[in-house]
């Protein structure tokens, strides 16, 4: 721990933290224009369509189905699991999974991504590091182990120097991705300059890729199905609803409700 | 953040905030849409930045249920001119025309927007209101149960075709379609309340027991549900007065009527306290639970 705290310039300040800043955010608006311009349309097919929805109604089929009658209930899950001619069992889909070698339009999505989103990191990140190097340029407030120093303090040699202060670059990266609320702020959600959700996306994409998987996806709705049990939850509504008194507050009142206008 | 935009809004521009308002809520207060939405258009159109497409769409839609052609007439112009070539407007375009009661021209602005788009669902709904817009409710049916094989989540459509049914009189299939409801909203009181009213009117008495059931529930879910309570106490009388039920039945049926009668009771009296009207609405009221009042031993 520093007892004689660093004093940085103010001239630090002026020209290499504002600056920072404003370059991440300008970029980052750059990124979300270019990401719209570049947008390409997807085009689902009918089946493709068709085949979300079923599987999405058959979900609810498995989450909700407490509260149809008994017999709806079985009626739905015969006409999906059965073993002659169940939706779920005999469906087959032609499968083409689409790996960016064979597939034209993945390859095109995928560069365009890698060029809007980490190219510009790379290239700008770098550029940082070069320009404003050599000094020191904030302090994050909680205390870091000396293995951060190589990877926090580019360009600035001083084995001494607690770990917390870092250079231009860190300050870039903690840009990047504290700026992500200011970009909902002004681009409104789902914007194409929020970096860290791109990054989520393709962790998860592998999960959220139907159409390659439809087969699996029937497949492993059949099981879930299969295990499913209807517990009414309607039982005892009766006994439930006539334990108290119905709560009429508020329902007569003198002055209608006028609306807001 | 979105609440304080928007109340930003209205101190700004009130109409336009109303027009949202109503856009996002699915009212179809066509008139005032039309008062506020014309008003808007021609004194305020270079305050609206690109607001005004969707206003226009809006009014449009709202002008169509006024039989105001000009107005409609001019807003699909504006849109044509923006955006030529858009599925969105070709449906508009489809709309007016169906309000023209000119069916054929529309339909086959809606096969053209499907032969581009085979997966576009509103064009498809068009025609079947189309169809039913013409009467010919079978055809009608039959067509929306061939989109709901292709599209089964529309929740729209199977509402749409509960009704249908409910038109033709063939209960058992309006009541699957209420269930494909209740299913995606367990919440929503209403079906509830309208899959019990299928059922009883189905008749039977497991249709009966089903669909006290149901009251209950929709009165579970939302206490002030009226309709719901005399739905109760209906389904329970008539359970109570049919000679096919064992004594135990019967008896909790009558307990059940009994108790929605008190609810009943106590609901007209919270009505209008103290009002001289309201004492000949609670005596009528009394006088008509009385009277279908079935034997209870």
């Amino acid at each position: 721990m520093d007892e004689p705290e660093l004093l940085l310039d103010s001239n630090i300040r002026l020209w290499v933290v504002l600056p920072i800043v404003f370059i991440t955010f300008l970029v980052g608006v750059i990124r979300h224009y270019v990401s719209i311009l570049l947008q390409s349309d997807k085009k689902l097919t009918l089946e493709q369509v068709s085949d979300s929805q079923v599987l999405i109604r058959s979900r609810i089929l498995r989450e909700n189905g407490k509260y149809i009658p008994k017999q709806s209930f079985l009626m739905r899950k015969f006409y999906f699991n059965n073993q002659e001619d169940g939706f779920l069992k005999n469906t087959k889909r032609k499968v083409v999974p689409p790996s960016p070698m064979t597939d034209p339009s993945m390859l095109t999505d995928m560069m365009k991504g890698n060029v809007t989103n980490v190219l510009p990191m790379i290239l700008i990140g770098g550029w940082i590091n070069w320009t404003f190097s050599g000094f020191v340029t904030t302090k994050v407030p909680f205390p870091l182990t000396l293995r951060f120093k190589p990877m926090l303090q580019q360009g600035i040699e001083l084995l001494s120097l607690d770990a917390s202060w870092v250079s231009s670059a860190s300050w870039y990266f903690l840009n990047v991705f504290g700026l992500r609320s200011m970009y909902s702020l002004i681009l409104g959600q789902d914007n194409g300059a929020d970096q860290s959700r791109i990054m989520q996306e393709q962790m998860s994409g592998a999960a959220i890729a139907m159409p390659a998987d439809t087969n699996k996806a029937f497949k492993a709705e059949w099981e879930a199905l299969e295990l499913t049990d209807h517990q009414w939850a309607l039982e005892g509504v009766e006994e439930e609803l006539m334990s108290r008194e119905l709560d009429l507050d508020g329902m007569f009142s003198k002055e209608l409700p006028t609306g807001i206008f | 953040m979105l609440y304080e935009s928007m109340s930003f809004l209205y101190y700004l521009n009130p109409e336009k905030y109303k027009l949202r308002k109503w856009r996002e809520d699915n009212h179809r207060n066509s008139e005032q849409i039309v008062d506020v939405g014309e008003e808007l258009i021609n004194e305020h159109a270079s305050k609206l930045g690109d607001d005004i497409w969707i206003i226009y769409e809006q009014v449009m839609i709202a002008a169509l249920d006024c039989s105001r052609d000009d107005l409609a007439w001019t807003c699909l112009q504006e849109l044509k001119k923006q955006f030529p070539g858009s599925q969105r407007v070709k449906r508009l375009a489809g709309m007016r025309l169906e309000a023209l009661e000119k069916y054929e021209d529309a339909s086959k602005q809606y096969d053209s927007i499907l032969q581009d788009d085979p997966t576009n669902t509103a064009a498809r709904k068009r025609k079947i209101s189309i169809l039913k817009a013409q009467g010919k409710s079978a055809e009608a049916i039959r067509e929306l149960n061939e989109y709901l094989e292709q599209f089964v989540g529309d929740q729209e459509a199977w509402h749409e075709l509960s009704e249908l049914y409910i038109n033709e009189h063939d209960y058992g299939k309006a009541a699957f379609c209420l269930e494909e409801l209740m299913m995606t909203n367990p919440h929503n009181h209403l079906y509830c309340e309208q899959y019990a009213e299928v059922k009883y009117t189905q008749g039977g008495l497991e249709n009966l027991e089903l669909s006290r059931k149901y009251f209950a529930q929709a009165l579970k879910l939302n206490n002030g549900n009226m309709r719901a309570l005399f739905g109760l106490y209906m389904s329970a009388s008539h359970i109570a007065a049919s000679p096919k039920v064992n004594a135990t039945v019967k008896k909790a049926n009558v307990k059940y009527a009994a108790w929605a009668t008190n609810q009943i009771n106590r609901a007209y009296q919270l009505a209008g306290r103290g009002t001289k009207e309201n004492k000949c609405s609670v005596k009528a009221v009394e006088e008509m639970l009385e009277s279908m009042q079935i034997t209870m031993s």
